[in-house]
This record gives C-alpha cells, structure tokens and sequence, in this order.
C-alpha cells in the first residue's frame, strides 16, 4: 500500500516542481562554469579546460520534453591545456579555431527521470557541432537543482575521426581518439520567462 | 493589395519565423563576442640568436640548451664537421610572469656569463595593414672571468635594450626587425663602447612543423668585432620543444656578444654549425 502511494506523491511533485521551474534557463557566468576536454592516451594524459560555455535550455509546461530546446556553445579560443604553444597547436593545427571558433550542441530534451535527492536525469537529443562537422548525439546529464536554476553535470565522449580532426602525429602528442568531454556548469532562469 | 503592402507583411513574417529557433520557441538568449587569443605570429619566442616579439602564457617555463661548435664545417669528418667540439654552450631558464612579460636567466661558457632579460610584449595589432607584434626587451649581463680583472669590475658590465618588430605574411613568411643598443659592448677596450645594430630576420613556415630561417645582424654605429653575425636554419616544432640547426660566423650566444659582432667573415670556410634546443614546461 504504501508503495503505491509512493508513486503518484513522487510524480506530483515533480509536476509541480518542474511547473514551476519551466521556462528559459541561461548559462549563468557568475559561476564557477568548467568544460573539460580530457585526453587519456597512454603515457600521456592532458585537460583543455575552459569556463567559457554558453547556451540556454527551454521546456514549457510540466513535461520537459513537449517543447523544448537545448543549446549549448563552447568558446574553443579559450581551451588551456596548461602550456601556451600546445593551446596554440590546437587552436590552429587541429580545431581550426579561426574557422571554427566554437563547438556547439543543439536538440531537445528527450526523457527526463526523476534521481535521488530532487535531480532530474536528463537525455537530451540533437547535432554536436565539432571543426564544422555535425554528427547527431545523445547527452545524458544530471541537474541539481540550485536557486531558480540548476547545476549540470555531464559526460560524454567524442570520436575525434567523426570530425574530421586530425590526430597529431609528428607533433609528438599522444592524444586519444576519443575525447572525455566533462561539462559542470550552472543555468539561470531568465527574468521575465515563463 | 498593393505590391509595397505585401512586400512589408512577407518581410515581417520572415522577421517572424526566423526570431524563433528550429523547436518552435522564441528564445531570448543570445550570443555574447567571443574571446579574441592574444596575437601570435612567430611560433618561437627566438628566432637564430635574435628574440622574436612573441612571448608565452601565463606560467609557463622555457628551457633552452644551446651549442656552438667551434671547429668550422670545412675540417669535414675528420672533425665530424664540427660535431666534435669543443663548443661553446648557453643554458636559459625563462619564466612567463604574464601572458605578456617573460623573464629569462642565461648563462654561457664564453666569459663565464651570465645574461638577465626582460621581454615584454607591448603592441598588438591584428587589423593593421599586416598583423603586427611590437615587443621591447631589455637586459644586463655580467662576465665573471674576463681576463686580468677582478668579477665585480664595473667593466664587466654590459646593458641592452631591443624593439622588436614582427609580422607574418599569409600565415608563411614572417618578417622580424630588431634594432638594438648595447653598452660597453667592447669588453677589453680601454674606452667604454657602444654599438647599435639593426638586426633582421625571416623565417619561411614550409609547414606547421618546419620551417627555415635567416638572420643578419648589421651594425649601424658604434663599436664592432670585424664582420657582422650571419645565421642561418632549420627549425622543426614539437609539442612543446622547438629544435633549431643553425649555421652561423659567430660562435657565441649571450646577447651582448653576438651583437658586439664576429672576428670570421661569413664565408663557407668559415661556417661554424650550432643547435639550439627549447623546451616549454
């Protein structure tokens, strides 16, 4: 009996948490935003890390996935892998920054679930935008809620062959061919959104 | 319906369909000016015995171990062309303090000296006519085993200060100038000497990783050894490391000796060859 009101007392609120929480949600930079690429190729590991991440997230409504819009943007310009000349080899050997300055993810949220604690699982579905390729991806992430926002956790990898992005080999770089992408970052509500 | 009537209401859909993003949403988030890297033209902060305007990140350190073999490469293999030494040899620890500003410690075996150089990035223009870096540099050195004088004698002493000035063309050919001013550049005479030299070079980027150099460095006024330095190279980029192979009339490496100029004619009985090997930590 109780098992069965568990379920719908779970599901009411989260209704009633995500009315009240839909609408249009930003990066918040005010945060301590960081965007990890972790390369974990033998002998040789590395991190280009940056906090300059931007984007929105949208929902209407008490279901997240009826309308919704997900976009967010990574300022590769800024990617510090703790030497300067290696940033550089990336920006211009590799990512090709001055014709791609950003990469980006675009698409909607697809299932949400309810986690431990009021955090949503989120799957969110759309194109990742890498050195001017697009390839569909799914982005699994966790949000936490904190104030009229959330915290957002996330982890996926990427194939760097997918995106036509060149393996260095005479540069004497061990990099992996698949990048570790760790994103945890904060989004806002907008003021004067639904 | 006039043609002016319609015209305006399929212009204000248009401006309707596309303030909405591809879901149906109208989305008030919008792109802020990205972040713009510091200007970079050549990808050493040296190009053969001359600085290029271009210092390092924040934190970053550079080591540097550098060779001039003093056996010219006309004694052939009987000398392996030089290989066998002896050589002179300079050693450098650099420290970036900022994004612009870096700090370096030399020390060379010729007059047992040391060298303190501060190089700082001071002009950066990208919409120029071309991309432009203006850096100033600036050091002291001390020779600690000048002959028939004590360490500290004042005449042991030498000051510079450098302008550097750089551009790249087409992302291939960069083009550096470096007019320079050292006192008591002549460390025997019984004046004390000034030179100013009008130092240029090019370096050719034949791809990411390689590349070819050539420098001159003139005097324009003052005090000089009996020719000019001449240098040339080959730069091979790494990860973090850039190697230079020099060919080169003069054998010493501080810079208030290689801008005092060379007692050898650049000719190619003359042709001392040389290394020089950075590493970015």
């Amino acid at each position: 009996m109780k098992k069965r009101m568990f379920i719908p007392v779970l599901s009411f609120s989260l209704l009633v948490s995500l009315q009240s929480r839909a609408g249009e949600f930003h990066v918040d930079k005010k945060q301590e935003n960081e965007v990890k690429f972790i390369s974990d190729a033998p002998l040789e590991n590395f991190e280009g890390v940056t906090d300059h991440i931007d984007g929105y997230v949208y929902w209407e409504g008490d279901d997240m996935t009826s309308s919704s819009a997900v976009y967010f943007e990574v300022d590769l310009n800024t990617l510090d892998t703790g030497i300067g000349l290696r940033n550089r080899h990336m920006r211009e050997n590799y990512l090709e920054t001055d014709r791609y300055p950003q990469t980006s993810f675009k698409g909607k949220i697809a299932r949400t679930t309810q986690g431990t604690n009021d955090t949503l699982l989120v799957s969110a579905e759309g194109n990742m935008f890498i050195h001017g390729v697009e390839r569909p991806l799914v982005v699994e992430a966790k949000l936490i809620p904190k104030g009229s926002g959330y915290r957002i956790v996330s982890r996926f990898y990427v194939k760097l062959s997918d995106f036509e992005i060149e393996i260095p080999s005479i540069m004497f770089y061990k990099i992996d061919e698949n990048m570790d992408i760790r994103l945890d970052f904060y989004i806002e509500k907008v003021n004067g959104a639904e | 319906m006039s043609i002016a009537l319609l015209h305006r209401m399929l212009t204000g859909f248009i401006i309707l369909i596309l303030s909405f993003d591809g879901y149906g949403q109208n989305i008030s988030w919008q792109r802020e000016e990205p972040a713009s890297p510091e200007l970079e033209l050549f990808h050493s902060p040296h190009a053969i015995n001359l600085p290029t305007a271009e210092t390092m990140q924040k934190g970053d350190f550079e080591f540097e171990i550098s060779h001039r073999f003093i056996p010219p490469v006309s004694e052939g293999s009987q000398a392996l062309f030089g290989f066998d030494g002896p050589a002179n040899i300079r050693f450098g620890l650099g420290y970036a303090v900022s994004n612009l500003t870096v700090i370096t410690l030399g020390r060379t075996n010729v007059s047992d000296s040391w060298e303190l150089n501060v190089k700082y990035k001071a002009v950066q223009l990208d919409d120029f006519i071309l991309p432009t870096l203006i850096t100033i540099a600036g050091g002291g050195v001390w020779n600690t085993d000048v002959f028939d004088r004590s360490k500290g004698d004042s005449r042991n002493f030498q000051y510079y200060t450098q302008v550097i000035f750089n551009t790249l063309i087409e992302n291939k050919l960069g083009i550096g100038f470096a007019p320079a001013y050292l006192y008591n550049s002549a460390l025997y005479t019984e004046e004390i000497k000034y030179t100013i030299t009008m130092g240029n070079y090019l370096q050719y980027y034949v791809s990411p990783n390689w590349s070819l150099l050539l420098e001159w460095i003139p005097t324009f006024a003052g005090w000089r050894d009996s020719y000019n330095t001449v240098s040339f190279g080959l730069e091979i980029e790494t990860g973090g490391h850039f190697f230079k192979i020099i060919g080169t009339n003069n054998t010493v490496l501080n810079t208030s000796q290689y801008m005092a100029g060379s007692d050898r004619k650049f000719s190619a009985k003359n042709i001392r060859l040389g290394f020089m090997i950075t590493r970015l930590l």
